[in-house]
């Protein structure tokens, strides 16, 4: 072996060696946990306390009782309308910051990056405010003679939805940003030269070239709308409730371990599927000729 | 195709002035090459012309229209970019048919239109692949047939060639000669490269500093330059500081006495191509200088050699590898005499 073959062969298991604490780390707290969870969705749940079996008892439940498969489909629709909003509105910001040349450039990505510094807590906390009846929004509405009495704002789904939006936002800005800067934007150029207008080239060939980009995006706000806890809490109340709080209840205030599991379950099972099936439906939109 | 006249053009960046005071006519079916160094404001008149920049004040005219503030889309030029700016999710026929499809062009004939583009630039064969199967070249010729396709009245060209390797690179130089000819396309080509300029164009305009030093015939610029930065731009220059001290002699600041021809009484500096320079052990004509040789450097076609002069001087000199060998006194230490002739001086007074 010559030092040359020696030395690629000792950096590649540095390089193995070096990814093997993570590894072991993430099979720890993620294939584990989710294994035992998948295992107790099937045990038999006796008015308080879990017993071990195998019985579809705690998914036939999720299917047959409506109001589960009303949490269920204010989950996806909340983070659908989530996700599309961060996409209409996050998207021409990437895209000038993308394009921007200004030395203000870098103050504004740190601005972007502020509110992940804070907790979703907090923020949930400051839409509370805004929100409240005797919020930022109505008394500005009230001020403006636009309504006589305080329009209930907080504890809807469209509360969970602003809050949702407003969250998930900086990391579909960010991950589309990062992308569109690998953009040669003479292409755009190129497409105005040959007779394109600016709304043409943009749907032509901005978007399809940004579209991996997009979809990854997509994809990571999706998931993170679909597993919101804190806002659906803070914002929602008892006017909508969604997966992450319904399985957490079952888990902590009624101890039903199997129920939980069985939500917590559906959850990342609807979420992987969404996920994976919105992202694949943007690449074959867009991407099917750019694989190579 | 079209005639363009820029009038007056400026473009200004806040403080730092781009491009100032160009005008110029380019008549229809002439290839005008814009030369420089970069940062002189050659690509920014261009993209002027495209209507990528907006220029401060002047106007731009195709055929009879003033384009000034006519938007990219509607002005119909056809650009090839530097970088080529294929669109990479396209295949070549794509690429081709979306400028075609812009202009509305029904699908028959645009087709067609693609087919005969693509037989012009030797890439029918490689219509269905995408950009990134192509090599550097191929990738050149697609661009310039999106560019053609569209029929546009001006055919402007950014550094076309400087992604190119050096054999490719004048091969693609003759072939965008030889379709401009063809097609009597009014052409700009920009290019930083004074050889790709000289061989490809019918006028050139040499920049600097965001201003046209000169524009003219290669060989007008080349023989007898207005400047010294043309001069030195263009090729080599033995340039001699000094005063006309009577009409036809010029004394350099040495005393050198130098036969020169022309009227320029104002003449302050006298230049000499290298290669118009004759070494011989006899003195040849008025301008006989004796000197020795300093050094030599065997070039292949050429022998570059540094002669330094008994006044001071050190100039170049670029003797022919000809034939007649035997006639090079070039090893150095040789005593010679370097003479040119009146007629090959160049009058430059700044």
């Amino acid at each position: 072996m010559t030092p040359t073959e020696r030395n690629l062969r000792n950096g590649r298991r540095l390089g193995a060696s070096l990814a093997f604490p993570a590894s072991i780390i993430v099979l720890m707290v993620m294939v584990v946990p989710i294994f035992m969870l998948f295992r107790y969705s099937f045990n038999h749940f006796d008015s308080s306390v879990m017993v071990e079996g195998f019985t579809f008892e705690s998914y036939v439940k999720f299917f047959q009782d409506p109001y589960y498969r009303k949490v269920f489909l204010n989950t996806v629709g909340v983070a659908a309308v989530s996700t599309v909003l961060a996409l209409v509105l996050g998207f021409p910001v990437a895209y000038f910051l993308a394009k921007s040349q200004s030395r203000y450039k870098s103050l504004f990505i740190i601005l972007l990056v502020f509110p992940l510094m804070v907790g979703n807590v907090v923020r949930a906390a400051g839409w509370m405010v805004i929100l409240g009846n005797a919020g930022f929004v109505n008394f500005v509405m009230q001020w403006l003679g636009v309504i006589d009495q305080p329009v209930r704002l907080l504890y809807t789904p469209l509360a969970v939805v602003v809050g949702t939006t407003a969250i998930v936002l900086p990391y579909l800005i960010l991950t589309l940003q990062s992308v569109l800067e690998g953009i040669d934007f003479s292409v755009e150029e190129a497409a105005q030269n040959l007779g394109a207008s600016f709304p043409t080239t943009f749907r032509r060939i901005v978007l399809p070239i940004a579209a991996p980009g997009v979809a990854a995006g997509t994809m990571l706000v999706f998931i993170l709308s679909m597993n919101a806890y804190a806002t659906p809490v803070l914002l929602g109340g008892s006017g909508i409730t969604m997966m992450a709080p319904a399985l957490y209840d079952q888990i902590t205030k009624v101890s039903n371990w199997p129920f939980g599991s069985a939500l917590a379950l559906v959850l990342v099972t609807a979420t992987l599927i969404m996920a994976l099936l919105s992202s694949w439906l943007i690449h074959r939109r867009y991407v099917k000729t750019m694989a190579s | 195709m079209a005639k363009v006249s820029l009038d007056r053009l400026k473009k200004q960046f806040g403080a730092s002035v781009a491009v100032s005071d160009f005008s110029l006519e380019i008549a229809d079916g002439e290839l005008v090459a814009f030369l420089g160094p970069s940062g002189c404001g050659k690509t920014t008149t261009l993209r002027m012309i495209a209507g990528f920049t907006e220029p401060t004040a002047g106007t731009i005219r195709i055929g009879e229209d003033d384009v000034t503030n006519v938007p990219v889309h509607k002005r119909n030029t056809g650009m090839v970019f530097q970088g080529y700016a294929l669109f990479p999710h396209m295949t070549v026929g794509e690429n081709v048919a979306f400028g075609l499809e812009m202009h509305k062009v029904p699908s028959a004939e645009r087709d067609k239109r693609i087919g005969k583009v693509l037989d012009m630039v030797r890439m029918s064969e490689l219509r269905d692949r995408y950009p990134r199967q192509l090599s550097g070249g191929q990738q050149q010729r697609v661009a310039i047939a999106r560019a053609l396709a569209i029929e546009p009245r001006v055919f402007l060209l950014d550094e076309p060639l400087s992604n190119l390797d050096a054999k490719l690179r004048s091969e693609v130089r003759e072939e965008i000669r030889a379709l401009q000819r063809r097609l009597g396309l009014t052409t700009i080509f920009v290019t930083h490269d004074q050889e790709e300029a000289l061989a490809i164009s019918d006028r050139m305009a040499i920049m600097h500093d965001g201003k046209v030093q000169q524009v003219g015939f290669p060989e007008v610029l080349y023989e007898k330059p207005a400047n010294l930065f043309v001069a030195n731009f263009l090729g080599k220059m033995n340039i001699f500081a000094g005063h006309v001290e009577s009409p036809g002699r010029f004394v350099t600041e040495n005393k050198l006495a130098l036969a020169i021809e022309g009227s320029g009484a104002a003449a302050t500096q006298v230049g000499v191509r290298p290669e118009r320079i004759i070494l011989s052990a006899e003195p040849l004509g008025p301008n006989a200088m004796p000197g020795v040789v300093d050094s030599s450097v065997y070039l292949g076609s050429l022998i570059d050699v540094r002669v330094r002069l008994d006044s001071g001087e050190l100039i170049g000199c670029q003797l022919p590898n000809s034939a007649a060998a035997g006639a090079r006194p070039a090893a150095p230490g040789t005593r010679v005499h370097a003479c040119f002739r009146a007629g090959d001086c160049v009058l430059f007074s700044e």
